[in-house]
């Protein structure tokens, strides 16, 4: 049984069974960048927020407890983890708990010896964020030139450790004309290149404006166009030799079966929780509410709260008779984000269905999405 | 023989998994599916075992099955870990 398959296999059951297979712990909302679409970033050096960070220690605490209620897979993420004076501590243990840890990171303050040290014990992947194609225009995003070069040598540190490393990347104003770019500095590595394409309105965050930054719905359509038609070409080019690892068996291993009649048609709330730096239990990164709070009343009863809450969450009507249903990437949280409510179509939603639709018919494509195949591999739905 | 230091046996979803931890993930990243009675072998091999025969016990005793099979299965399972170089010693 491959990897792939059995992690669809487990995925499915946990679903079914709700159990919190997938955790994401948020261990910090601090960054020591600003990048302009963040829904989560605080300054590095903010005592406010650091005040407010649950400690090694209740990380670790949690993490038993959900290993106890049947979390295998593990993702670190922040904020940038890093930051964390105390990572390194709680990595450590928690590496001894049996879990599949990922780590998301910008990757620019890897050294040589955090990537030695990490690839002693070393993750299942690290996806490490590069938000433009040049110095410029990752200062552009994320408000540090030097952070360009940084992030890559971060990358290369741990490629030469021999850690599973994807490039990751969302698309906004700034960064959008860079894709090519991008997708040459991850091939010329050998990494995966990924692509957040919906920017979220801010969670929380001090000092961003997704909104403003994001693309407005034809641009993003363009862009997933020139994206898929990237991809679509390489793969013609090189049919028969090895495609993308994402793709095929691995693409599903957190779909959960549609039209089960649960207001999620993803695994949130199901089998996949997410817990913010200041200790909620949320559906995922983009929602918080409903939330619980685990650190107060044990995980157990946080997650099946939470697993409650959100199979009584209300659905869009307009949404569900919406004849572009297909073309649109409508869920809870997006209306949610968007508009404040679940059952509110979103105007930012429906534009870029519409304008998906009308890419379709254009280019005469049947199935809605452009090249579906393309499109799961490398369009990250987060 | 045994099963090397660094692997965790976990049951999660209903399916028996063994998980490397801590540094073992650098020669083994990845996840291993055991059946019911691939779980009830891989606990015992956890302590020292001298014989197959004591694995073949543990099968007979748990279920309805006859020695000689218990026996070939016992041989198949080891033969596995240890071409996926998970034991410490192989007799």
């Amino acid at each position: 049984m491959t990897w792939g398959v059995m992690s669809h296999k487990l995925g499915c059951i946990a679903a079914e069974k709700k159990i919190p297979i997938l955790g994401q712990f948020e261990l910090t909302a601090r960054c020591n960048l600003q990048c302009k679409m963040c829904y989560v970033c605080r300054n590095a050096l903010d005592k406010q927020a650091i005040s407010m960070e649950k400690t090694a220690k209740e990380w670790i605490k949690i993490a038993e407890e959900a290993m106890d209620a049947g979390m295998l897979y593990l993702l670190l993420t922040g904020g940038e983890v890093f930051i964390r004076k105390d990572f390194r501590d709680i990595y450590e243990e928690l590496s001894k708990m049996g879990f599949i840890k990922s780590i998301y990171s910008n990757g620019t303050m890897i050294t040589p010896q955090i990537a030695k040290w990490l690839g002693s014990m070393p993750p299942a992947q690290i996806d490490i964020t590069l938000y433009g194609g040049s110095p410029k225009t990752y200062g552009k995003v994320c408000g540090d030139e030097s952070g360009f070069e940084r992030a890559l040598q971060g990358i290369d540190l741990l490629l030469a450790e021999g850690i599973n490393v994807q490039i990751r990347t969302s698309v906004i104003k700034e960064n959008q004309e860079d894709f090519e770019r991008l997708a040459e500095l991850a091939e010329k590595r050998g990494v995966d290149l990924s692509i957040v394409n919906y920017i979220s309105p801010r969670r929380e965050g001090f000092c961003t404006n997704p909104e403003g930054e994001r693309l407005n719905p034809k641009d993003l359509v363009q862009y997933e166009w020139r994206v898929n038609n990237y991809y679509h070409n390489k793969m013609e080019k090189s049919k028969g030799e090895k495609q993308n690892k994402n793709s095929e068996d691995e693409l599903d291993d957190f779909v959960a079966q549609p039209d089960d009649g649960h207001p999620f048609q993803c695994n949130n709330g199901k089998s996949s929780f997410w817990i913010t730096w200041d200790g909620k239990m949320i559906p995922c990164s983009l929602l918080d509410d409903p939330y619980t709070l685990p650190f107060e009343t044990g995980f157990s009863q946080a997650w099946r709260d939470m697993t409650k809450a959100c199979s009584c969450v209300l659905t869009c009507s307009t949404c569900k008779q919406c004849s572009l249903r297909d073309y649109c990437m409508s869920c809870p949280a997006r209306l949610k984000s968007e508009t404040g409510s679940f059952t509110e179509p979103a105007s930012y939603l429906c534009e870029y269905a519409r304008e998906m639709y009308q890419l379709s018919l254009d280019n005469k494509l049947t199935g809605g999405l452009v090249n579906e195949k393309v499109h799961k591999t490398y369009f990250r739905n987060d | 023989m045994r099963i090397k230091q660094g692997f965790l046996l976990r049951e999660v979803a209903q399916s028996w998994i063994v998980v490397p931890i801590g540094q073992r993930v650098v020669e083994f990243n990845g996840l291993i599916s055991l059946s019911e009675s691939g779980a009830l072998l891989w606990k015992k091999l956890e302590q020292n075992v001298d014989k197959e025969e004591e694995l073949v016990t543990v099968l007979t005793e748990e279920y309805e099955i006859d020695a000689i099979t218990a026996k070939q299965d016992v041989h198949d399972f080891i033969s596995s870990l240890h071409e996926k170089g998970l034991l410490e010693q192989w007799i």
